[in-house]
């Protein structure tokens, strides 16, 4: 390993920095401006309109593309054999429909507008429905990006070798002059990240903004993944892992309040969440009762059993700050300073 | 020879010879013959081509040896070359659906052409869907020829030259170095064409033969050449190293189509042997009779 000597964080072998995000789920409003903001930029044309690289989805709920979490890829218990997975068909992700504009606006039909025929599938088609009964029906919203793994299964699955990790920060990328669209990562990676351009006859995958945490986006300056800047309640911590004194260090490794999406998968995400703790249950006559409204058994499903003693933490901790005592945590959470929440630069003199 | 009636006729060479022989030593004789002859047939007979052998017409023009359905294909003879998987390290990879695929082969001074057929029910032409991936066939030669290559896509030091068709309808050169180090060359002098009949699909490459390019393969038209094929079936999700391959063959391009040289000399050894033994035999049991 190349990262400096005293680190206690471990990194892919070959890698000098790992870059990281942490998303606090308890701040997403499901405004899909991350989405957005990712395809204007990258996956607007050209074979991509059905990509989402950033992808937002209700949850519990099927995602995007439809069951993704049932569709294999990753590593097997050992963490050494590649577990199988399954392409997803294009259905899954969603075809974009066709509307009966021509006939609204060209053929003066007063029939409302809507899509021609198969709409029964699309990302999001299932937003906000979550689960459980009223008053206690419940549901969150997960932003979902490429998890820039750390011990990443597509990186594994190409006979190629043409997606890689690069060795300064991490990020997983697919070399397009290399790849020879076999599939490989895409039925490899359980998170279901990769993405098949028809068109270029290539994988493709969200690159974590690279051009702009280099320095090549707006302005000539460093900035955060779009998906990042752009969020209305800003949301996302951006960083590296292995900076120890960046706030992902601490909420992941510190505090062990940010965890790992699906970490029975054995890849190793470089994207950690705060888990979401909703407001408790009620009564049918509106008392508030004292049980969680979101199962800690599904979160657990989602989060792994790490999430319970994460959710305790930040419990323990806001009981703190009402307490009127100091809490470095919720300083790190709550803090609206862009420059805490995204540390991009402190390894650029390394 | 005439040995019909086992008589003995006069004022031939042969009665000289014959006023000295017995009965059993004409018939030794004639063994000879028919042995030595036999040598020289068996290579042309159709089954008794050497195995990994692809045999090579040549022909004084390329007429329509370009098409699939060339007529100048009749006349060239055709091998059967049983595929298996290739036992990749990729997913599934031992699960291939085309068993074997019939090769003919044919050059003019120029050219080098291989016809390949294969039977596939279904045409896969496109990859335009995430899980669609299209049929296809290559052609794997040593990119130099003085050691042959590893079978799987060679390896850095003895690397391959691939010819790729695919059902989407591109074909390209490609040179390997071992598995998953296909490049793309610039082959301009590469063509393929290709179509789905009757529950089978007919792939023609051709070549110029000679290159002096480096790590483009110099078919050379004195010389045998080794020749590995490939078959991919899009609908079975066949791709990459999932893909059902034949060892090592070799195209007669030499100048005795017929074999390896040392085969007639091996089978007129043997003939001889016989035949000696044979009279020794017979001489041993006149003399135990004391004649």
């Amino acid at each position: 390993m190349s990262q400096s000597d005293d680190s206690t964080v471990d990194l892919a072998e070959g890698i000098d920095h790992q870059v990281a995000m942490v998303m606090d789920l308890n701040k997403c409003i499901g405004c899909q401006t991350c989405t957005i903001a990712c395809k204007t930029n990258w996956t607007e044309s050209g074979g991509r309109e059905y990509m989402y690289w950033n992808n937002v989805e209700t949850k519990p709920g099927s995602g995007y593309p439809r069951d993704w979490e049932e569709m294999g890829g990753g590593w097997d218990e050992s963490g050494e054999e590649r577990t199988p997975g399954d392409l997803p068909d294009r259905e899954d992700y969603g075809r974009a429909w066709d509307f009966n504009h021509e006939a609204i606006m060209y053929e003066g039909s007063d029939e409302p507008l809507r899509p021609l025929e198969n709409a029964d599938w699309g990302p999001n088609w299932d937003e906000d429905e979550g689960a459980g009964e009223y008053p206690n029906s419940y549901y969150f919203y997960l932003p979902r990006i490429c998890n820039h793994c750390t011990h990443p299964s597509c990186v594994e699955a190409c006979p190629r070798s043409a997606i890689y990790k690069r060795e300064e920060d991490g990020i997983v990328l697919v070399d397009q002059d290399r790849c020879r669209g076999y599939r490989y990562c895409v039925e490899g990676c359980p998170y279901k990240k990769v993405f098949y351009n028809a068109e270029t006859k290539t994988s493709e995958k969200c690159i974590f903004c690279y051009p702009r945490i280099e320095g090549e986006g707006p302005e000539g300056e460093v900035r955060p993944p779009s998906c990042a800047e752009d969020c209305p309640p800003q949301l996302r911590h951006v960083g590296f892992l292995d900076d120890e004194d960046g706030p992902i260090h601490k909420l992941v490794n510190e505090y062990e309040v940010a965890v790992r999406l699906h970490p029975e998968y054995r890849t190793e995400p470089n994207v950690y969440y705060i888990p979401p703790y909703a407001p408790p249950q009620t009564s049918e006559g509106g008392e508030t009762l004292d049980a969680e409204r979101i199962p800690r058994d599904y979160l657990e499903e989602l989060f792994g059993p790490k999430v319970n003693e994460a959710l305790n933490t930040i419990s323990r901790e806001r009981d703190r700050v009402r307490r009127g005592e100091e809490s470095e945590l919720m300083e790190i959470l709550s803090t609206v300073n862009n420059d805490d929440q995204y540390r991009l630069e402190v390894f650029d003199d390394a | 020879m005439r040995e019909d009636d086992g008589s003995v006729p006069d004022r031939t060479p042969e009665s000289t010879l014959g006023s000295k022989l017995s009965r059993e030593h004409v018939a030794a004789l004639a063994l000879v013959v028919t042995v030595v002859a036999s040598a020289a047939l068996l290579p042309t007979l159709a089954d008794a081509r050497p195995a990994y052998e692809i045999p090579v017409d040549y022909q004084q023009s390329s007429a329509d040896l370009s098409e699939p359905s060339g007529e100048a294909w009749d006349s060239v003879p055709a091998a059967s070359v049983p595929l298996s998987s290739a036992g990749a390290s990729v997913p599934a990879a031992d699960e291939t659906s085309v068993e074997s695929v019939r090769v003919e082969v044919a050059r003019t001074n120029e050219r080098l052409y291989l016809r390949l057929s294969w039977a596939d029910a279904t045409t896969d032409t496109s990859t335009d869907e995430i899980s669609g991936f299209a049929d296809a066939v290559a052609v794997q030669l040593p990119a130099n020829q003085s050691e042959r290559p590893p079978i799987a896509m060679g390896s850095t030091s003895n690397r391959v030259n691939v010819w790729y068709w695919s059902g989407t309808g591109e074909h390209e050169a490609l040179l390997a170095g071992g598995p998953g180090t296909t490049t793309e060359i610039d082959e301009p002098t590469l063509r393929a064409n290709a179509t789905h009949e009757d529950g089978r699909w007919t792939v023609v490459f051709s070549r110029s033969m000679a290159s002096d390019r480096a790590n483009v393969t110099d078919v050379s038209p004195n010389r045998d050449m080794d020749v590995a094929l490939a078959v991919w079936n899009g609908s079975n999700m066949e791709r990459s190293g999932r893909k059902a391959t034949s060892e090592w063959y070799y195209l007669a391009l030499g100048p005795d189509t017929g074999g390896p040289p040392y085969e007639a000399i091996l089978w007129s050894v043997a003939g001889l042997a016989i035949v000696f033994t044979t009279l020794v035999t017979i001489e041993g049991i006149r003399r135990t009779r004391g004649e």
